[in-house]
Protein backbone atom coordinates (compact mmCIF):
# COMPACT_ATOMS: atom_id res chain seq x y z
CA UNK A 1 0.00 0.00 0.00
CA UNK A 2 3.27 2.31 0.30
CA UNK A 3 3.35 2.82 -3.46
CA UNK A 4 -0.10 4.78 -4.20
CA UNK A 5 -0.83 8.03 -5.21
CA UNK A 6 -4.37 9.54 -4.59
CA UNK A 7 -6.18 11.44 -7.92
CA UNK A 8 -8.74 13.63 -6.90
CA UNK A 9 -11.25 14.29 -9.57
CA UNK A 10 -12.75 12.15 -12.11
CA UNK A 11 -12.61 13.67 -15.28
CA UNK A 12 -10.58 13.20 -18.49
CA UNK A 13 -7.32 14.77 -16.29
CA UNK A 14 -7.98 12.56 -13.63
CA UNK A 15 -8.70 9.44 -15.52
CA UNK A 16 -6.06 9.73 -17.63
CA UNK A 17 -3.77 9.77 -14.52
CA UNK A 18 -5.06 7.00 -12.60
CA UNK A 19 -5.30 4.65 -15.68
CA UNK A 20 -1.79 5.34 -16.60
CA UNK A 21 -0.49 5.34 -12.94
CA UNK A 22 -2.11 1.91 -12.73
CA UNK A 23 -0.58 0.62 -16.07
CA UNK A 24 2.47 1.38 -14.54
CA UNK A 25 2.36 -0.39 -11.47
CA UNK A 26 1.10 1.27 -9.02
CA UNK A 27 -1.89 1.50 -7.14
CA UNK A 28 -4.43 4.43 -7.44
CA UNK A 29 -6.72 5.95 -4.77
CA UNK A 30 -9.18 7.92 -7.29
CA UNK A 31 -11.26 10.19 -5.30
CA UNK A 32 -15.01 11.77 -7.27
CA UNK A 33 -16.77 13.97 -5.77
CA UNK A 34 -20.12 13.48 -7.56
CA UNK A 35 -21.69 10.23 -8.33
CA UNK A 36 -20.25 9.60 -11.81
CA UNK A 37 -17.16 9.62 -13.11
CA UNK A 38 -16.08 11.21 -16.07
CA UNK A 39 -16.17 14.83 -15.39
CA UNK A 40 -17.39 17.86 -17.55
CA UNK A 41 -18.33 15.57 -20.73
CA UNK A 42 -19.83 13.32 -18.74
CA UNK A 43 -21.80 15.30 -16.32
CA UNK A 44 -23.19 17.40 -19.45
CA UNK A 45 -23.89 15.19 -21.97
CA UNK A 46 -21.57 16.33 -24.75
CA UNK A 47 -22.93 14.64 -28.00
CA UNK A 48 -20.06 15.04 -29.82
CA UNK A 49 -16.42 16.20 -28.97
CA UNK A 50 -14.85 19.55 -31.30
CA UNK A 51 -12.92 19.73 -33.44
CA UNK A 52 -13.95 16.89 -35.54
CA UNK A 53 -17.21 16.30 -34.52
CA UNK A 54 -16.40 12.55 -33.43
CA UNK A 55 -19.18 10.68 -30.68
CA UNK A 56 -17.80 11.71 -26.92
CA UNK A 57 -17.84 8.05 -25.85
CA UNK A 58 -14.73 7.29 -28.45
CA UNK A 59 -12.83 9.35 -26.00
CA UNK A 60 -14.33 9.20 -22.48
CA UNK A 61 -15.72 5.24 -22.53
CA UNK A 62 -12.42 3.86 -22.85
CA UNK A 63 -10.32 6.00 -19.98
CA UNK A 64 -13.70 5.01 -17.53
CA UNK A 65 -13.69 1.42 -18.81
CA UNK A 66 -9.78 1.24 -17.79
CA UNK A 67 -10.30 2.82 -14.50
CA UNK A 68 -13.28 0.84 -13.37
CA UNK A 69 -11.76 -2.53 -14.30
CA UNK A 70 -8.02 -2.08 -13.62
CA UNK A 71 -7.25 -3.98 -10.07
CA UNK A 72 -4.56 -1.56 -8.87
CA UNK A 73 -7.70 1.53 -8.99
CA UNK A 74 -10.13 1.85 -6.05
CA UNK A 75 -12.64 4.35 -7.14
CA UNK A 76 -14.39 6.51 -4.71
CA UNK A 77 -17.91 8.07 -5.88
CA UNK A 78 -19.66 10.82 -3.88
CA UNK A 79 -16.54 11.11 -1.82
CA UNK A 80 -14.07 14.30 -0.73
CA UNK A 81 -10.85 14.06 0.58
CA UNK A 82 -11.30 15.79 3.86
CA UNK A 83 -8.57 16.11 5.48
CA UNK A 84 -4.36 15.70 4.03
CA UNK A 85 -1.50 15.45 6.53
CA UNK A 86 2.08 14.54 6.30
CA UNK A 87 4.38 12.15 7.98
CA UNK A 88 7.49 10.56 7.47
CA UNK A 89 7.36 10.88 3.64
CA UNK A 90 3.74 10.02 3.69
CA UNK A 91 0.56 11.39 3.41
CA UNK A 92 -2.52 10.51 5.61
CA UNK A 93 -5.67 11.39 3.98
CA UNK A 94 -9.15 11.49 5.52
CA UNK A 95 -12.19 10.26 2.59
CA UNK A 96 -15.17 11.16 3.30
CA UNK A 97 -17.86 9.52 1.36
CA UNK A 98 -21.51 10.02 1.56
CA UNK A 99 -23.37 7.95 3.59
CA UNK A 100 -20.59 5.76 4.28
CA UNK A 101 -18.49 8.11 6.71
CA UNK A 102 -14.81 8.69 7.02
CA UNK A 103 -12.16 6.55 6.30
CA UNK A 104 -7.77 7.02 6.49
CA UNK A 105 -5.66 5.96 3.77
CA UNK A 106 -1.95 6.31 3.43
CA UNK A 107 -0.71 7.84 -0.01
CA UNK A 108 2.88 8.71 -1.46
CA UNK A 109 2.19 11.25 -3.90
CA UNK A 110 -1.11 13.48 -5.06
CA UNK A 111 -2.35 14.40 -8.67
CA UNK A 112 -4.65 17.24 -8.01
CA UNK A 113 -7.07 17.28 -10.95
CA UNK A 114 -10.49 18.96 -10.07
CA UNK A 115 -11.50 20.71 -12.98
CA UNK A 116 -14.03 23.64 -13.50
CA UNK A 117 -17.54 24.90 -13.52
CA UNK A 118 -19.08 26.98 -15.55
CA UNK A 119 -19.79 31.11 -15.17
CA UNK A 120 -22.36 31.30 -13.78
CA UNK A 121 -24.55 33.10 -16.45
CA UNK A 122 -27.05 34.74 -14.18
CA UNK A 123 -24.38 36.91 -12.71
CA UNK A 124 -24.67 39.47 -16.06
CA UNK A 125 -27.59 40.18 -16.22
CA UNK A 126 -27.56 41.65 -19.42
CA UNK A 127 -28.51 37.96 -20.70
CA UNK A 128 -31.27 37.19 -19.29
CA UNK A 129 -29.97 33.50 -17.94
CA UNK A 130 -32.19 32.11 -16.08
CA UNK A 131 -35.44 34.70 -16.71
CA UNK A 132 -35.99 34.75 -20.18
CA UNK A 133 -37.29 30.97 -21.10
CA UNK A 134 -35.05 30.47 -24.33
CA UNK A 135 -31.83 31.76 -22.99
CA UNK A 136 -29.55 28.74 -22.54
CA UNK A 137 -26.33 28.07 -22.28
CA UNK A 138 -23.97 26.06 -24.27
CA UNK A 139 -23.47 23.69 -21.58
CA UNK A 140 -27.05 23.06 -21.76
CA UNK A 141 -27.40 22.58 -25.49
CA UNK A 142 -25.01 19.80 -25.49
CA UNK A 143 -27.61 18.02 -23.91
CA UNK A 144 -30.53 18.63 -25.89
CA UNK A 145 -28.18 17.95 -28.97
CA UNK A 146 -28.00 14.66 -27.79
CA UNK A 147 -31.47 13.82 -27.06
CA UNK A 148 -31.98 15.22 -31.16
CA UNK A 149 -34.41 17.48 -29.65
CA UNK A 150 -33.78 21.27 -29.66
CA UNK A 151 -36.88 22.77 -29.37
CA UNK A 152 -37.64 26.38 -27.64
CA UNK A 153 -39.71 26.42 -24.23
CA UNK A 154 -43.04 25.81 -25.81
CA UNK A 155 -42.26 23.38 -27.99
CA UNK A 156 -41.63 25.89 -31.29
CA UNK A 157 -38.98 24.75 -33.78
CA UNK A 158 -36.00 27.85 -33.37
CA UNK A 159 -35.53 29.44 -36.72
CA UNK A 160 -32.96 32.03 -35.82
CA UNK A 161 -30.61 31.57 -33.19
CA UNK A 162 -28.15 33.45 -31.61
CA UNK A 163 -24.80 32.01 -30.02
CA UNK A 164 -23.51 35.06 -27.99
CA UNK A 165 -19.23 34.56 -27.36
CA UNK A 166 -17.40 35.21 -24.20
CA UNK A 167 -19.95 34.61 -21.69
CA UNK A 168 -18.51 35.74 -18.52
CA UNK A 169 -15.04 35.63 -20.02
CA UNK A 170 -12.76 38.52 -21.06
CA UNK A 171 -14.70 40.63 -19.29
CA UNK A 172 -13.58 42.86 -15.95
CA UNK A 173 -16.77 42.75 -14.74
CA UNK A 174 -17.01 38.48 -14.64
CA UNK A 175 -13.66 37.22 -15.71
CA UNK A 176 -10.88 38.53 -17.60
CA UNK A 177 -9.41 35.22 -19.29
CA UNK A 178 -10.32 33.95 -22.15
CA UNK A 179 -11.87 30.00 -21.45
CA UNK A 180 -10.19 28.64 -25.02
CA UNK A 181 -12.82 26.16 -26.40
CA UNK A 182 -16.23 27.69 -25.90
CA UNK A 183 -15.13 29.35 -29.58
CA UNK A 184 -14.78 26.18 -31.24
CA UNK A 185 -17.82 24.22 -29.10
CA UNK A 186 -20.37 27.08 -30.21
CA UNK A 187 -19.43 26.70 -33.67
CA UNK A 188 -19.28 23.39 -33.78
CA UNK A 189 -22.82 23.47 -32.18
CA UNK A 190 -23.96 25.27 -34.80
CA UNK A 191 -22.93 22.75 -37.30
CA UNK A 192 -24.77 20.39 -35.18
CA UNK A 193 -28.43 22.84 -35.18
CA UNK A 194 -27.93 22.95 -39.15
CA UNK A 195 -27.31 19.20 -39.28
CA UNK A 196 -30.68 18.55 -37.60
CA UNK A 197 -32.75 21.35 -37.98
CA UNK A 198 -32.12 22.50 -41.79
CA UNK A 199 -33.63 25.77 -42.62
CA UNK A 200 -32.41 27.66 -39.50
CA UNK A 201 -30.17 30.81 -39.14
CA UNK A 202 -27.23 30.38 -36.76
CA UNK A 203 -25.82 33.80 -35.47
CA UNK A 204 -22.76 33.98 -33.98
CA UNK A 205 -21.74 37.15 -32.34
CA UNK A 206 -17.91 37.43 -31.43
CA UNK A 207 -15.11 39.61 -30.45
CA UNK A 208 -12.34 37.77 -31.75
CA UNK A 209 -12.76 34.04 -33.04
CA UNK A 210 -10.43 31.93 -31.00
CA UNK A 211 -10.68 28.47 -32.55
CA UNK A 212 -6.92 27.95 -31.82
CA UNK A 213 -4.73 25.39 -33.57
CA UNK A 214 -6.57 22.50 -35.91
CA UNK A 215 -9.89 23.72 -34.87
CA UNK A 216 -9.66 26.45 -37.24
CA UNK A 217 -10.84 24.24 -39.76
CA UNK A 218 -14.61 24.07 -37.73
CA UNK A 219 -14.74 27.90 -38.35
CA UNK A 220 -13.73 27.46 -41.93
CA UNK A 221 -16.41 24.49 -42.45
CA UNK A 222 -19.19 26.42 -40.73
CA UNK A 223 -18.77 29.28 -43.20
CA UNK A 224 -18.31 27.31 -46.39
CA UNK A 225 -20.08 24.48 -45.49
CA UNK A 226 -22.74 25.30 -43.63
CA UNK A 227 -23.45 28.93 -44.09
CA UNK A 228 -22.85 30.17 -40.36
CA UNK A 229 -23.63 34.12 -39.70
CA UNK A 230 -20.69 35.66 -38.05
CA UNK A 231 -20.98 39.36 -36.53
CA UNK A 232 -18.50 40.72 -34.74
CA UNK A 233 -19.36 42.57 -32.02
CA UNK A 234 -20.88 42.34 -28.07
CA UNK A 235 -24.49 41.97 -26.81
CA UNK A 236 -25.53 45.05 -24.52
CA UNK A 237 -29.44 43.87 -24.35
CA UNK A 238 -31.64 40.98 -24.54
CA UNK A 239 -35.26 41.80 -24.21
CA UNK A 240 -37.68 38.68 -23.85
CA UNK A 241 -40.66 39.75 -26.09
CA UNK A 242 -42.50 36.84 -24.24
CA UNK A 243 -42.24 34.51 -27.65
CA UNK A 244 -39.08 36.39 -28.85
CA UNK A 245 -35.50 37.49 -27.80
CA UNK A 246 -34.42 40.89 -29.25
CA UNK A 247 -31.46 41.03 -29.26
CA UNK A 248 -29.27 44.56 -28.89
CA UNK A 249 -25.73 45.17 -29.65
CA UNK A 250 -23.57 46.36 -32.58
CA UNK A 251 -21.71 45.18 -35.80
CA UNK A 252 -18.93 46.65 -35.44
CA UNK A 253 -17.65 45.78 -39.05
CA UNK A 254 -20.39 48.27 -40.11
CA UNK A 255 -20.41 50.79 -36.95
CA UNK A 256 -24.04 49.59 -37.24
CA UNK A 257 -25.89 49.18 -34.08
CA UNK A 258 -28.61 46.40 -34.41
CA UNK A 259 -31.92 45.09 -32.61
CA UNK A 260 -32.39 41.51 -34.05
CA UNK A 261 -35.53 39.20 -33.17
CA UNK A 262 -34.06 35.60 -32.21
CA UNK A 263 -36.06 32.30 -30.97
CA UNK A 264 -33.13 31.22 -29.25
CA UNK A 265 -30.00 32.82 -27.41
CA UNK A 266 -27.29 30.55 -26.53
CA UNK A 267 -24.20 31.82 -24.24
CA UNK A 268 -20.81 30.75 -24.55
CA UNK A 269 -20.63 30.42 -21.11
CA UNK A 270 -16.65 30.16 -19.73
CA UNK A 271 -14.51 28.03 -18.08
CA UNK A 272 -14.08 29.22 -14.22
CA UNK A 273 -12.60 27.43 -11.45
CA UNK A 274 -15.28 25.64 -8.68
CA UNK A 275 -15.60 25.50 -5.61
CA UNK A 276 -14.20 21.60 -5.69
CA UNK A 277 -11.15 23.19 -6.99
CA UNK A 278 -11.12 25.12 -4.14
CA UNK A 279 -11.94 22.73 -1.83
CA UNK A 280 -8.68 20.87 -3.14
CA UNK A 281 -6.51 24.28 -2.75
CA UNK A 282 -7.35 24.60 0.91
CA UNK A 283 -6.97 20.98 1.78
CA UNK A 284 -3.86 20.49 0.25
CA UNK A 285 -2.47 23.90 1.11
CA UNK A 286 -2.12 24.91 -2.59
CA UNK A 287 -1.06 28.01 -4.01
CA UNK A 288 -3.98 29.70 -6.22
CA UNK A 289 -3.58 32.60 -8.55
CA UNK A 290 -6.16 35.51 -8.30
CA UNK A 291 -8.71 34.06 -10.60
CA UNK A 292 -9.14 30.88 -8.29
CA UNK A 293 -7.26 28.62 -10.45
CA UNK A 294 -4.66 26.45 -9.18
CA UNK A 295 -0.80 27.96 -9.82
CA UNK A 296 1.88 25.80 -10.77
CA UNK A 297 5.38 26.50 -9.49
CA UNK A 298 6.22 27.99 -12.84
CA UNK A 299 3.71 29.35 -15.13
CA UNK A 300 4.86 27.20 -18.19
CA UNK A 301 5.12 23.86 -15.82
CA UNK A 302 1.45 22.70 -14.85
CA UNK A 303 1.97 20.02 -13.44
CA UNK A 304 4.38 20.90 -10.73
CA UNK A 305 1.99 22.20 -7.79
CA UNK A 306 5.57 23.31 -5.99
CA UNK A 307 4.73 21.19 -3.09
CA UNK A 308 6.63 18.19 -2.69
CA UNK A 309 4.67 15.11 -3.92
CA UNK A 310 1.86 17.06 -5.06
CA UNK A 311 0.84 17.41 -8.95
CA UNK A 312 -1.58 19.03 -11.19
CA UNK A 313 -3.19 18.37 -14.01
CA UNK A 314 -6.21 19.52 -16.49
CA UNK A 315 -8.82 22.47 -16.29
CA UNK A 316 -8.11 23.46 -12.52
CA UNK A 317 -4.85 24.82 -13.92
CA UNK A 318 -6.56 27.09 -17.00
CA UNK A 319 -8.96 26.62 -19.17
CA UNK A 320 -8.13 23.60 -21.52
CA UNK A 321 -9.92 21.38 -24.23
CA UNK A 322 -10.18 17.15 -23.60
CA UNK A 323 -6.97 16.59 -25.67
CA UNK A 324 -5.44 18.96 -23.51
CA UNK A 325 -6.47 17.92 -20.17
CA UNK A 326 -5.86 14.19 -21.26
CA UNK A 327 -2.14 15.20 -22.04
CA UNK A 328 -2.10 16.76 -18.56
CA UNK A 329 -3.25 13.51 -16.71
CA UNK A 330 -0.66 11.55 -18.93
CA UNK A 331 2.23 14.36 -17.30
CA UNK A 332 1.33 14.51 -13.79
CA UNK A 333 0.92 10.74 -13.98
CA UNK A 334 4.22 10.21 -14.92
CA UNK A 335 6.00 12.82 -12.78
CA UNK A 336 3.86 11.06 -9.78
CA UNK A 337 5.55 7.56 -10.74
CA UNK A 338 8.44 8.65 -10.43
CA UNK A 339 8.46 10.73 -7.07
CA UNK A 340 6.91 7.63 -5.81
CA UNK A 341 9.49 5.50 -7.29
CA UNK A 342 12.52 8.20 -6.99
CA UNK A 343 12.38 11.02 -4.73
CA UNK A 344 15.59 11.95 -5.96
CA UNK A 345 14.51 12.54 -9.32
CA UNK A 346 11.83 14.78 -8.43
CA UNK A 347 12.74 18.15 -10.07
CA UNK A 348 15.33 16.42 -12.58
CA UNK A 349 12.87 17.77 -15.34
CA UNK A 350 13.73 21.63 -14.19
CA UNK B 1 -22.55 68.91 -57.46
CA UNK B 2 -23.68 72.67 -55.89
CA UNK B 3 -26.97 71.58 -56.64
CA UNK B 4 -27.16 68.78 -54.39
CA UNK B 5 -25.22 70.36 -51.78
CA UNK B 6 -28.02 72.97 -51.75
CA UNK B 7 -30.66 70.26 -51.82
CA UNK B 8 -28.73 67.97 -49.01
CA UNK B 9 -28.79 71.42 -46.75
CA UNK B 10 -32.42 71.74 -47.30
CA UNK B 11 -33.48 68.53 -46.65
CA UNK B 12 -33.69 68.55 -42.13
CA UNK B 13 -32.08 71.76 -41.79
CA UNK B 14 -34.14 71.89 -38.71
CA UNK B 15 -32.20 68.90 -37.19
CA UNK B 16 -29.70 69.42 -34.88
CA UNK B 17 -26.20 67.75 -35.63
CA UNK B 18 -27.89 67.54 -38.90
CA UNK B 19 -24.41 66.06 -40.63
CA UNK B 20 -24.58 62.34 -38.62
CA UNK B 21 -27.82 61.98 -40.57
CA UNK B 22 -28.14 60.44 -44.01
CA UNK B 23 -30.50 61.99 -46.62
CA UNK B 24 -32.25 58.60 -46.70
CA UNK B 25 -33.65 58.55 -43.28
CA UNK B 26 -34.82 61.97 -43.02
CA UNK B 27 -39.00 62.19 -44.08
CA UNK B 28 -39.84 65.76 -44.48
CA UNK B 29 -43.39 66.01 -45.87
CA UNK B 30 -43.83 69.35 -47.83
CA UNK B 31 -47.10 69.49 -46.20
CA UNK B 32 -48.70 67.81 -43.16
CA UNK B 33 -51.90 67.77 -42.40
CA UNK B 34 -53.01 67.07 -38.69
CA UNK B 35 -56.97 66.98 -38.51
CA UNK B 36 -57.06 70.73 -40.19
CA UNK B 37 -54.36 71.88 -38.61
CA UNK B 38 -51.63 72.90 -40.57
CA UNK B 39 -48.11 70.73 -39.13
CA UNK B 40 -45.69 71.50 -42.06
CA UNK B 41 -42.33 72.59 -41.45
CA UNK B 42 -39.77 71.20 -38.69
CA UNK B 43 -42.90 69.12 -37.15
CA UNK B 44 -43.32 67.16 -39.44
CA UNK B 45 -39.63 65.66 -39.95
CA UNK B 46 -39.20 62.23 -39.08
CA UNK B 47 -35.90 60.40 -38.96
CA UNK B 48 -35.43 56.73 -39.33
CA UNK B 49 -33.64 55.46 -36.79
CA UNK B 50 -30.04 53.66 -38.21
CA UNK B 51 -30.33 50.38 -35.99
CA UNK B 52 -30.02 47.43 -37.79
CA UNK B 53 -33.45 45.62 -37.45
CA UNK B 54 -33.28 42.44 -39.24
CA UNK B 55 -30.53 40.29 -41.35
CA UNK B 56 -31.55 39.98 -45.16
CA UNK B 57 -29.75 36.92 -46.42
CA UNK B 58 -31.48 37.03 -49.85
CA UNK B 59 -29.14 39.95 -51.12
CA UNK B 60 -26.25 37.53 -50.33
CA UNK B 61 -27.84 34.60 -52.62
CA UNK B 62 -28.63 36.83 -55.31
CA UNK B 63 -24.93 37.87 -55.33
CA UNK B 64 -23.61 33.79 -55.39
CA UNK B 65 -25.83 33.42 -58.13
CA UNK B 66 -24.27 35.92 -60.56
CA UNK B 67 -20.87 34.61 -61.97
CA UNK B 68 -17.93 35.23 -59.58
CA UNK B 69 -20.00 35.59 -56.57
CA UNK B 70 -20.64 32.51 -55.79
CA UNK B 71 -18.04 32.49 -52.44
CA UNK B 72 -18.89 35.25 -50.94
CA UNK B 73 -19.73 33.34 -47.77
CA UNK B 74 -16.16 32.51 -47.57
CA UNK B 75 -15.26 36.12 -46.42
CA UNK B 76 -13.74 36.36 -42.81
CA UNK B 77 -13.70 40.45 -42.78
CA UNK B 78 -9.91 39.93 -42.88
CA UNK B 79 -9.78 43.02 -44.96
CA UNK B 80 -6.82 41.76 -46.99
CA UNK B 81 -8.55 42.97 -50.08
CA UNK B 82 -9.07 46.36 -49.29
CA UNK B 83 -5.57 46.52 -48.05
CA UNK B 84 -4.25 45.25 -51.48
CA UNK B 85 -6.63 47.44 -53.69
CA UNK B 86 -5.60 50.26 -55.66
CA UNK B 87 -8.98 52.04 -55.83
CA UNK B 88 -9.26 51.83 -51.94
CA UNK B 89 -6.07 53.82 -51.37
CA UNK B 90 -7.32 56.45 -53.84
CA UNK B 91 -10.90 56.30 -52.67
CA UNK B 92 -12.41 56.51 -48.65
CA UNK B 93 -15.55 55.40 -49.79
CA UNK B 94 -14.36 52.43 -51.72
CA UNK B 95 -13.79 49.59 -49.58
CA UNK B 96 -14.43 45.59 -50.91
CA UNK B 97 -14.34 44.11 -47.50
CA UNK B 98 -17.22 46.49 -46.77
CA UNK B 99 -19.29 46.03 -49.75
CA UNK B 100 -18.78 42.11 -48.73
CA UNK B 101 -19.84 42.31 -45.33
CA UNK B 102 -22.97 44.51 -46.15
CA UNK B 103 -23.64 41.75 -48.76
CA UNK B 104 -23.39 38.93 -46.56
CA UNK B 105 -25.43 40.49 -43.61
CA UNK B 106 -28.26 41.99 -46.28
CA UNK B 107 -27.76 45.65 -44.91
CA UNK B 108 -29.88 46.73 -47.93
CA UNK B 109 -30.36 50.59 -46.68
CA UNK B 110 -26.74 50.45 -46.20
CA UNK B 111 -26.15 49.20 -49.61
CA UNK B 112 -28.40 51.93 -50.87
CA UNK B 113 -26.00 54.55 -49.68
CA UNK B 114 -22.41 52.74 -51.31
CA UNK B 115 -24.13 51.31 -53.99
CA UNK B 116 -22.77 53.61 -56.67
CA UNK B 117 -19.07 53.44 -55.19
CA UNK B 118 -19.34 49.64 -56.42
CA UNK B 119 -18.57 50.45 -59.91
CA UNK B 120 -15.17 52.37 -58.94
CA UNK B 121 -13.56 48.77 -59.09
CA UNK B 122 -10.89 48.47 -61.71
CA UNK B 123 -10.83 44.48 -62.10
CA UNK B 124 -7.46 44.47 -61.81
CA UNK B 125 -7.29 41.43 -59.52
CA UNK B 126 -5.06 42.37 -56.94
CA UNK B 127 -7.80 41.55 -54.53
CA UNK B 128 -8.42 38.13 -55.42
CA UNK B 129 -5.01 37.35 -55.00
CA UNK B 130 -4.01 38.77 -51.69
CA UNK B 131 -7.62 37.02 -50.44
CA UNK B 132 -6.45 34.26 -48.01
CA UNK B 133 -9.63 32.10 -48.32
CA UNK B 134 -10.17 32.26 -51.78
CA UNK B 135 -13.40 34.44 -52.19
CA UNK B 136 -12.47 36.00 -55.16
CA UNK B 137 -13.62 39.96 -54.32
CA UNK B 138 -12.62 40.46 -57.61
CA UNK B 139 -15.58 38.73 -59.13
CA UNK B 140 -17.42 39.02 -55.96
CA UNK B 141 -17.56 43.30 -57.00
CA UNK B 142 -18.61 42.66 -60.35
CA UNK B 143 -21.16 40.35 -58.85
CA UNK B 144 -22.48 43.14 -56.77
CA UNK B 145 -22.25 45.41 -59.48
CA UNK B 146 -24.61 42.86 -61.17
CA UNK B 147 -27.04 42.48 -58.61
CA UNK B 148 -27.07 46.19 -57.87
CA UNK B 149 -27.99 47.18 -61.39
CA UNK B 150 -30.82 44.61 -61.37
CA UNK B 151 -32.38 45.73 -58.03
CA UNK B 152 -32.89 49.18 -59.47
C1 LIG C 1 -19.85 23.41 -22.89
C2 LIG C 1 -18.45 22.91 -23.06
C3 LIG C 1 -18.18 22.03 -24.09
C4 LIG C 1 -16.90 21.52 -24.26
N1 LIG C 1 -16.67 20.74 -25.34
C5 LIG C 1 -15.39 20.35 -25.59
C6 LIG C 1 -15.06 19.68 -26.79
O1 LIG C 1 -15.92 19.46 -27.67
N2 LIG C 1 -13.78 19.31 -27.00
C7 LIG C 1 -12.82 19.59 -26.06
O2 LIG C 1 -11.67 19.24 -26.27
N3 LIG C 1 -13.11 20.22 -24.91
C8 LIG C 1 -14.36 20.62 -24.66
N4 LIG C 1 -14.63 21.31 -23.51
C9 LIG C 1 -13.60 21.42 -22.47
C10 LIG C 1 -13.59 20.16 -21.57
O3 LIG C 1 -14.84 20.04 -20.92
C11 LIG C 1 -12.46 20.25 -20.57
O4 LIG C 1 -11.24 20.38 -21.26
C12 LIG C 1 -12.32 18.99 -19.72
O5 LIG C 1 -13.54 18.62 -19.15
C13 LIG C 1 -11.28 19.21 -18.63
O6 LIG C 1 -11.06 18.01 -17.95
P1 LIG C 1 -10.66 17.97 -16.42
O7 LIG C 1 -10.51 16.57 -16.06
O8 LIG C 1 -9.51 18.87 -16.18
O9 LIG C 1 -11.88 18.65 -15.62
P2 LIG C 1 -13.42 18.21 -15.44
O10 LIG C 1 -13.96 17.63 -16.65
O11 LIG C 1 -14.08 19.40 -14.85
O12 LIG C 1 -13.35 17.07 -14.32
C14 LIG C 1 -13.04 17.35 -12.99
C15 LIG C 1 -13.68 16.32 -12.07
O13 LIG C 1 -13.21 16.51 -10.74
C16 LIG C 1 -14.31 16.43 -9.84
N5 LIG C 1 -13.96 17.22 -8.66
C17 LIG C 1 -13.83 18.57 -8.62
N6 LIG C 1 -13.45 18.97 -7.40
C18 LIG C 1 -13.34 17.85 -6.65
C19 LIG C 1 -12.94 17.63 -5.30
N7 LIG C 1 -12.59 18.65 -4.52
N8 LIG C 1 -12.92 16.35 -4.86
C20 LIG C 1 -13.26 15.33 -5.67
N9 LIG C 1 -13.62 15.48 -6.95
C21 LIG C 1 -13.65 16.74 -7.44
C22 LIG C 1 -15.47 16.96 -10.64
O14 LIG C 1 -16.70 16.50 -10.11
C23 LIG C 1 -15.19 16.39 -12.03
O15 LIG C 1 -15.73 15.10 -12.19
C24 LIG C 1 -15.88 21.86 -23.34
C25 LIG C 1 -16.14 22.74 -22.31
C26 LIG C 1 -17.38 23.32 -22.19
C27 LIG C 1 -17.56 24.40 -21.19
S1 LIG D 1 -12.70 30.85 -26.51
FE1 LIG D 1 -13.81 32.35 -27.77
S2 LIG D 1 -15.82 32.56 -26.77
FE2 LIG D 1 -14.44 31.61 -25.28
S3 LIG D 1 -13.65 33.34 -24.08
FE3 LIG D 1 -12.14 32.90 -25.71
S4 LIG D 1 -12.70 34.25 -27.39
FE4 LIG D 1 -14.47 34.19 -25.97
S1 LIG E 1 -10.34 44.17 -58.51
FE1 LIG E 1 -11.46 45.96 -57.75
S2 LIG E 1 -11.66 45.59 -55.54
FE2 LIG E 1 -10.06 44.19 -56.30
S3 LIG E 1 -8.14 45.25 -56.00
FE3 LIG E 1 -8.78 45.73 -58.07
S4 LIG E 1 -9.98 47.62 -57.89
FE4 LIG E 1 -9.78 46.78 -55.82
S1 LIG F 1 -9.33 39.30 -48.38
FE1 LIG F 1 -10.88 37.72 -48.72
S2 LIG F 1 -11.44 36.97 -46.67
FE2 LIG F 1 -10.31 38.90 -46.42
S3 LIG F 1 -11.93 40.48 -46.30
FE3 LIG F 1 -11.29 40.36 -48.44
S4 LIG F 1 -12.67 38.86 -49.38
FE4 LIG F 1 -12.86 38.63 -47.17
Amino acid sequence: MNESVLVIGGGPAGLRAAADLADLGTSVVLVERRNELGGAPIRWKYKTLAPELRPTEEVMDPMIAAVESHPLVKVYRDSVVERVSRAAGNFHITLRTNGAGAREIPVRAIVAATGFEHFDASRDPRYEYGRAANVIGIHELEGMLKESRVVCKDGRKPKRIAFIFCVGSRDRATNPWCCTVCCGVSIKQGIELKRLLGDVEIYNIYIDIRTFGLWEQLYWTSMEEYGLNFIRGRVSQIYDTGTQLLVKGEDTLVRGPFEVLMDMVVLAVGIAPGEGTAQAAKVLDLNCNSFGFLQPRHPNVHYDSGKEGVFLAGACVAPMSIEEAILAGSAAAMQAAKFVREPALQGAAD
Amino acid sequence: MADARAKAEETGRFIVERQYVDDRRIHEPKKLDAGGIDISGRWGVLIEPRTITTFDHTLMRQVQRESGGEFIHRCFQCGNCTAACPTAEEHPMFNPRYFIHVVRMGYSAELENVRKYVYLCASCGRCTEACPREVDPSGVMAAIGTVVRKLS
